[in-house]
């Protein structure tokens, strides 16, 4: 931070859609902080995209609506956006651009840093191993979320996605150590009601003191949304890295983010790529999404677990697809087993954590985890095989096998995937329900499970 | 004397069997129930288990849901209190900066303001505003600025100056009031260290 302040310009040439074009400007330097005054004094905060033959193109976060090109100043700050980090920053509700929600004043900066971040070293990134107990069962027991991995949640629109994350919110923490653990939480253009549902959520649960929340809801403008996962991963990245806290940055919902991304590439009017997204999509992405990570010689994560609305529940639409290139696996909500009532609808059979072998077994959670989740992954998929058999030729058609294996995936769906919201299961317990479903099968059926764990865990006849 | 001996041995016969029937029955309904019972003994526990784990279980939630909204509120009001006091501090340093004398070093200040303004706008060609306490002490500063000549409207400030180029495009603020509020940030920092929070 210096004392030299930015120069302000008032020769504004065009307001297109997010964006103002300002003439006659000097020494404006890419990504630089815009403050824009209007004519009544009103102070809003832009960036600036890009700069040459004098003039600069300004993305105003908080939206054009009500400029005008005459008495509209644009004052070039002279330094990028930055977010004031500190530990107080916990238990604190920010806005979509960092600045206080709560009633309470901004925080005591312990430094102010840059929002985009700087990008791990290769070289010194540590390969996540460590298991987070997120409570959820069909999460923690399927597909396992490390610390340092980046695990999305594909949903689609209406589903439970936002109870889900807020329950991950409220429930995740690090077992078998004393090491501490945060949650970093950025609602990017969720419904009001929403939003005081995650407020509400962390703070009855208590969850507030070790979270952060940014609230960015659907009536703020959408530029804002650029922003607000900066801001929650820079706060994420101090708190890790120079408080060696372990942090789980939830996002929800980076869809929201992604239109915001094709608002603004839209007024530039650069050539659209799939869908209308800008062809960078991804490589923007990339840039959130790799600000998870472990650093060795330093205590603390970032776990990601951001979540995106399908549009039609398509999954190779552009956004959980160039999502799914960048992450370690996804977790992706069924809609058919969300309009049977079960909560989480997870689909086990789509969904996968590709760091999971890594953060499981003995020493982190049991020397069984992998072959009993690997059993009952492989029981329930011949149980939806069976379910469709039953469909054509009719329960009476089937062998006595496969009404087991019907029953197995009753009792996965009614007692391992559903769970109440408030349902925080430890690991013991969610490894005890697979092998409840496990022992629905006869033993000659087992045929992953080492006969020593089968011996000492097996509970059928 | 004879049909009737034929009768009672008949009915004593029948009266036998019927008893040891009820008996065996009796028996085999006490072993039942035993077996029940012994059968529903361990799931009782499980229940019992259940009950106790889930009530620990809410009881630790509720514990952390008290203790957690407690803690929160009491860094809270702290952060109020210390906000309050840094607020105090700060217009008092703001008040003795408003009244402070305007002679010595401070045409210095006016001097370097003046200087550092002009070559981040880079042109001479500008209008300077002050306040009215400054108005003096910036005019015989800008004899140095060729070019650059004094407002007669001022401005509302602590001290310091805004320049502007002549064409109107391009605005500087100096004034004291903006640079305090640029370090803003710094400055509250180092008074909640006073208080000794943040070190």
């Amino acid at each position: 931070m210096t004392t030299e302040g930015g120069v302000q310009y008032s020769k504004i040439a065009e307001i297109k859609g997010p964006l103002v074009v300002v003439d006659d400007v000097e020494n404006a330097a890419f990504d630089e902080l815009v403050e824009i005054e209007t004519n009544e004094g009103e102070r809003r905060l832009g960036k600036v995209l890009e700069v040459g033959n004098g003039k600069a193109i300004v993305q105003v976060f908080e939206g054009t609506t009500g400029l005008s090109i005459s008495g509209t100043n644009a004052k070039f700050v002279g330094k990028v956006m930055e977010m004031p980090v500190s530990k107080e920053v916990l238990g604190r509700v920010f806005d979509g651009l960092g600045r206080p929600k709560d009633g309470l004043p901004d925080p005591i900066a312990d430094k102010f840093v840059d929002i985009n971040g700087e990008p791990m070293n290769p070289e010194q990134r540590e390969y996540p191993k460590d298991f987070i107990q997120t409570g959820v069962s069909v999460i923690d027991g399927l597909m396992t979320l490390v610390r340092g991995q980046k695990l999305p949640i594909f949903s689609g629109s209406g589903m439970s996605h936002n109870l889900l994350a807020a329950q991950i919110a409220r429930q995740a923490s690090v077992v078998g150590t004393q090491d501490d653990f945060a949650v970093v939480f950025a609602a990017i253009g969720v419904q009001y009601s929403e939003a005081e549902y995650f407020r509400r959520s962390l703070e009855d649960s208590g969850a507030l003191k070790r979270s952060v929340l940014f609230l960015n809801t659907a009536d703020d403008p959408a530029i804002e949304r650029i922003i607000t996962p900066r801001v929650a991963l820079t706060v994420a990245e101090y708190l890790a890295f120079d408080l060696g806290i372990h942090v789980l940055v939830v996002m929800t919902d980076m869809t929201n983010y992604a239109e915001a991304l094709r608002e603004i590439s839209a007024a530039r009017e650069e050539v659209p790529g799939r869908k209308g997204y800008p062809g960078y999509l991804y490589t923007d992405l990339s840039t959130i999404y790799e600000r998870a990570g472990k650093l060795q010689g330093r205590k603390g994560s970032v776990t990601q677990v951001p979540i995106l609305s399908m549009p039609s529940d398509d999954i190779t639409h552009p956004i959980p697809d160039l999502t799914g290139y960048i992450t370690e696996g996804q977790v992706v909500v069924g809609r058919d087993l969300f309009r049977q009532g079960i909560y989480p609808p997870i689909n086990i059979l789509m969904s996968l954590s590709r760091l999971m072998k890594d953060g499981i077994g003995e020493g982190s959670t049991r020397e069984d985890h992998s072959e009993v989740a690997n059993q009952v992954y492989d029981a329930y998929s011949r149980a939806q095989e069976v379910r469709a058999l039953a469909g054509i030729v009719g329960k009476a058609g089937l062998t006595e096998i496969d009404l087991k294996y019907m029953d197995v995936g009753d009792v996965f769906e009614k007692e391992f995937l559903s769970q109440a919201t408030d349902e925080n299961r430890t690991i013991e317990e969610t490894l005890g329900i697979l092998w409840k479903i496990v022992s629905q099968l006869p033993k000659n059926e087992i045929t992953k499970i080492k006969d020593k764990f089968v011996d000492q865990y097996y509970k059928g006849k | 004397m004879a049909p009737n001996s034929t009768l009672e041995k008949s009915i004593d016969k029948i009266l036998k069997k019927t008893e040891k029937e009820i008996l065996l029955d009796l028996e085999n309904s006490s072993l039942d129930s035993k077996q029940t019972l012994d059968n529903s003994l361990p799931k009782l526990e499980q229940g019992f288990d259940k009950i106790i784990s889930d009530g620990n279980k809410e009881a630790n939630k509720i514990e952390k849901q008290i203790i957690g909204s407690s803690e929160l509120e009491v860094r809270n009001k702290q952060l109020l209190l210390l906000e309050e006091g840094v607020d105090k501090v700060f217009s008092k340093a703001l008040d003795q900066i408003a009244n402070a004398d305007r002679s010595g070093d401070y045409s210095n200040l006016i001097n370097t303001l003046l200087d550092e303004s002009t070559k981040i706008l880079g042109v001479t060609e500008v209008t300077v505003f002050t306040n009215a306490k400054d108005k003096d002490v910036v005019q015989s500063a800008l004899s140095k600025f060729s070019g650059a000549e004094l407002s007669s409207d001022t401005i509302d400030c602590l001290g310091g100056v805004i320049i502007k180029s002549k064409d109107g495009t391009m605005t500087f603020d100096n004034t004291i009031d903006t640079r305090i509020e640029r370090l803003k940030p710094l400055i509250r920092k180092e008074i909640a260290s006073k208080f000794g929070v943040g070190n």
